[in-house]
């Protein structure tokens, strides 16, 4: 098999970097005690990442495929730049994702119920979805080995002809409003809908969930139309990973999409959204709420951003699994069952976002102990013993990656999608492990600079209206997004 | 140590499809009663570790429901060797991943690690089943956490109250009756004597099964398992718990007011018998038929045609003894749940009597096929289902065994375990209706 493969060095940074001693400095926040009695292994296990094979198409279609016949079963994803939802007019918010919705129910041959049965009868999957926010559509799918020559059939059916039924998309219509009302029950939900708003404005990174006037304000001839106007393969992906060679790949590609004609269409462009207004605090009241569900962020950067790596490193001492905010709002505090940071990077700017719930009569100390932890890392370096077990828990996942050729397949369609250099994996774990204190502190100072904080809670407001108007500028609105007061 | 059997490679057969691979496994017993299961597969330089002991919310007692699950808990509070947090931070740290999971049946503790870092996971794993640490500090810490974790998943949740009322409405022994998580007052009232007695009772080695799947050399790593836990004295075996459920001879009714939830919603439990029972395969199909995926008949009659439900689910529950076959759903806004549950009445009379179309089963079959392949690129997965096929049935081989107990389910037997168990009068229904906010208690 002609795939390249390149050397990952796990336990690289272990070996290169002080290990925990007997007695090694304690994290900065209590409940955890390293008796530095177990056997780590600080030898080099070198794992092969295999690349994917790479191919261009006449129709302009991009073939990815990692080869795997490990298992008797094959996965794909077709990406499709200009059929996502960044695309959507303001009026048809949800254009892109019901269109997408609505290939899988009906072609020009077979029902709705005809596509699932011939699905389900051979437990293959099909899935055709896109966001709100991002602009590529993606058609997904897997099967037993046996099977993939008659899914490959069915995904060009539901590519190259959907019906787009008016009496399906009634019914799916019903359908999603119930799911609009009952999403309203979520906290999760009501946090992460005005945190969109506050940090991406009318940027479609900002939208979250159409309203049902956006569903109402959609016909079965604009998705139709959508369809003919946006699925295009000039600039689309299609990648495989499993039981399937190129070969293979490609003589099934170009029998079932054969059809699948080049548009001339241009690359979809994009641009970032505005810089966010001042730092504010906002309160979604959910009366009878026992939590109060609080989010924390800001704007982050592009996918290609150079502080890529050092965000990602800080950002793993404050927030990943058993980082800071773990080890000390839960573990030391008790305040929450669970807590977390993370960003998104695009091909615009993304956000980075701290969440946590806590009991109601907590609220204040623990919105005032996340605020110190990002002010910590913001005021003074990580320590290097800290900072080294950070770097070795990013690197070292890698290699439980390997395990899933979907998995490692999908880094490398990154690559493609945000133009990544080829050798962007095998260069990661040094770029990670070549992150330093000051760096990282440097990102921190950066990105979660108080100015640039916005706060959103969601909780009980006859209980945290008074405490909440203590952290800046309140708004206080209702569960369904109308301004209280 | 005694070898139990050593199971050989390559058989199994679908109806007509190409031969499932076997999985290979060694089943080895230590003096102690530790019962290790190994599984190599060098596919990637990783390998799964899972360490299942016979011990659930079924053995809590009467004002100390949610004990197991808090105990879960405290097994990462620290050992004589390892300090508090330190095996959750080592791993994490060193590439791996874990957790630790409670269900009614079993307490479960897992991690995956890169392939090197097989020392470090029996290390931590054998220190804390020899000598966790026990503190008043640590249990009021932790019964923080749970009591928070309740909040999130059940207090603070639409229809989170639900999930409790429909085991208690259904089930008359207390073993299964009552909830995972447990309740506030009981897990307030937990004392450190309380841990140190379960500690003794139930973490021992011959109450456990320590399952290792994946790039290990099964030789090496028995040696290692004895090495770091052959060590540990057996106890005496715990009590064994009569999981034993009365017929039930009349249908059960109940309606919950819920103030977080915009919509009604139906649940429904049928009693079925325990998990050894072959039945349970024939009510497996029988769940697909009626709730797997867009072609099943609920959701093409209910959700599709009727337009009743955004989705309506229906399948077996995992548990070891006297289970239930849960049904349920949300009404649509403007439908009522009268009109759901007549609806899914009407589907499942239809089961018992009208035929089962072909297509219908071998969906199943195939199913059962698939998850069998996409199970065998997770060494986790596996680990989890060889620990407890050991711990439940005694039986590792089941992991082989399951697709073509599937596949042998016939039409007949699907409408005959219909007709058994899915009646009215063996059955549990809790409505949930919205209950709109008291006034005054909405913001300002």
């Amino acid at each position: 098999m002609p795939v390249r493969i390149f050397v990952l060095m796990i336990g690289l940074i272990a070996s290169a970097l002080p290990q925990a001693p007997a007695a090694p400095p304690q994290p900065s926040t209590t409940q955890m005690v390293l008796k530095g009695k177990a056997p780590v292994s600080n030898d080099i296990l070198k794992v092969k990442l295999p690349r994917p094979q790479e191919v261009d198409l006449p129709n302009g279609l991009h073939l990815m495929v990692l080869e795997d016949h490990r298992l008797p079963q094959v996965t794909f994803t077709l990406m499709i730049p200009g059929a996502g939802g960044y695309l959507d007019p303001p009026d048809k918010i949800g254009l892109a994702s019901y269109t997408a919705s609505l290939m899988r129910e009906g072609t020009k041959t077979r029902t709705s119920p005809q596509i699932s049965e011939a699905l389900e009868t051979m437990a293959a999957t099909l899935n055709v979805g896109s966001g709100l926010s991002g602009t590529t559509a993606t058609i997904s799918g897997g099967s037993l080995s046996e099977n993939f020559d008659k899914l490959m059939d069915l995904t060009a059916e539901v590519l190259l002809s959907p019906s787009f039924d008016p009496g399906e998309w009634d019914r799916f219509k019903t359908r999603t409003k119930a799911g609009l009302i009952q999403q309203r029950t979520n906290p999760g939900f009501l946090a992460s809908e005005t945190f969109n708003r506050v940090v991406f404005g009318s940027h479609p990174a900002g939208r979250i969930s159409p309203t049902a006037a956006n569903l109402d304000a959609i016909t079965p001839e604009a998705l139709a139309e959508f369809h003919r106007t946006h699925y295009a393969p000039d600039h689309a992906a299609i990648a495989f990973a499993g039981d399937i060679s190129l070969a293979d790949a490609r003589k099934l590609v170009e029998a079932k999409l054969g059809g699948w004609k080049k548009a001339g269409v241009a690359k979809p462009s994009v641009t970032d959204p505005d810089l966010m207004g001042p730092p504010k605090v906002y309160l979604i009241a959910r009366p009878g709420s026992v939590q109060t569900t609080l989010y924390v962020g800001t704007q982050s950067f592009r996918r290609t951003d150079p502080d890529y790596a050092a965000l990602t490193v800080v950002n793993r001492v404050l927030g990943g699994t058993m980082g800071r905010l773990f080890r000390h709002l839960r573990e030391e505090k008790g305040y929450t069952y669970g807590i977390g940071s993370g960003f998104s990077a695009t091909l615009y700017r993304g956000s980075w976002t701290s969440s946590t719930s806590v009991r109601t009569d907590v609220t204040e100390p623990a919105l005032t102990d996340l605020l110190a932890e990002i002010a910590e890392l913001r005021d003074k370096p990580v320590p290097e013993n800290e900072l080294a077990d950070a770097k070795r828990a990013i690197v070292g996942s890698f290699a439980r990656d390997l395990e899933s050729p979907q998995q490692v397949l999908g880094y490398y369609i990154d690559n493609w999608t945000y133009g990544l250099p080829a050798d962007y994996w095998d260069t990661y774990p040094a770029r990670i492990t070549a992150v330093s204190a000051a760096q990282a502190q440097a990102a921190a100072q950066k990105y979660w600079a108080p100015s640039r904080l916005q706060i959103v809670a969601v909780g009980d407001a006859t209980k945290v209206t008074d405490i909440l108007r203590k952290k800046g500028t309140l708004e206080v609105f209702d569960a369904d997004g109308n301004p209280m007061k | 140590m005694k070898r139990l059997c050593a199971v050989g490679l390559v058989v199994a057969l679908g109806v007509g499809a190409a031969p499932l691979r076997k999985i290979q496994f060694t089943d080895t017993k230590l003096k102690n009663g530790l019962r290790v299961i190994i599984s190599e597969d060098h596919a990637a330089p990783v390998f799964s570790i899972v360490v299942n002991y016979n011990v659930g919310s079924r053995d809590e007692r009467k004002g100390r429901t949610g004990f197991a699950h808090l105990f879960e808990h405290m097994m990462f509070k620290g050992s004589e060797n390892v300090g508090q947090n330190e095996h959750p931070y080592l791993m994490f740290m060193n590439g791996g991943t874990m957790n630790g999971t409670t269900s009614k049946d079993r307490t479960m503790y897992y991690e995956t690690l890169p392939a090197n870092q097989l020392d470090l996971a029996l290390f931590l794993e054998a220190d804390r089943m020899r000598s966790l640490t026990i503190t008043k500090d640590n249990l009021d810490n932790q019964r923080n956490a749970v009591q928070e974790e309740r909040r999130l998943a059940v207090d603070n949740q639409p229809y989170g109250k639900t999930f409790e009322a429909i085991d208690e409405l259904a089930y008359e022994n207390f073993a299964y009756e009552h909830s995972v998580i447990g309740s506030m007052a009981d897990l307030s009232a937990a004392s450190v004597d309380d841990v140190a007695g379960f500690f003794k009772m139930y973490y021992a080695p011959n109450n456990a099964v320590v399952a290792i799947v994946g790039d290990v050399d099964p030789k090496t790593a028995l040696a290692k398992v004895e090495k770091y836990f052959g060590g540990i004295a057996a106890q005496p075996a715990p009590p064994k718990i009569d999981l034993t459920e009365p017929a039930q001879k009349e249908e059960r009714r109940l309606t919950l007011e819920d103030g977080l939830a915009r919509l009604s919603r139906l649940d429904m439990a049928y009693k079925i018998p325990p998990g050894v029972s072959s039945d349970r395969d024939s009510l497996s199909v029988l769940g697909t038929i009626l709730s797997g995926g867009r072609s099943s008949r609920f959701y093409e009659s209910i959700v599709r045609q009727k337009q009743l439900s955004a989705g309506v689910g229906a399948g077996t529950d995992g548990s070891v003894g006297p289970g239930l076959f849960n049904v349920s759903g949300t009404a649509l806004p403007g439908k009522t749940l009268k009109e759901l549950e007549e609806a899914i009445d009407q589907e499942i009379d239809r089961l018992k009597t009208a035929p089962i179309a072909d297509w219908e089963i071998e969906k199943a079959r195939t199913g059962a096929r698939r998850s069998f392949v996409a199970g065998l690129g997770s060494s986790i997965n596996r680990a989890v289902q060889l620990s407890e096929d050991a711990l439940f049935y005694n039986d590792p081989d089941r992991i082989n065994t399951r697709a073509d107990r599937i596949a042998k389910v016939t039409a007949a037997d699907v409408q005959r375990v219909a007709n058994q168990y899915l009646v009215k009068t063996n059955r549990s229904v809790v409505w949930t209706v919205p209950k709109p906010p008291a006034a005054g208690r909405g913001g300002q």
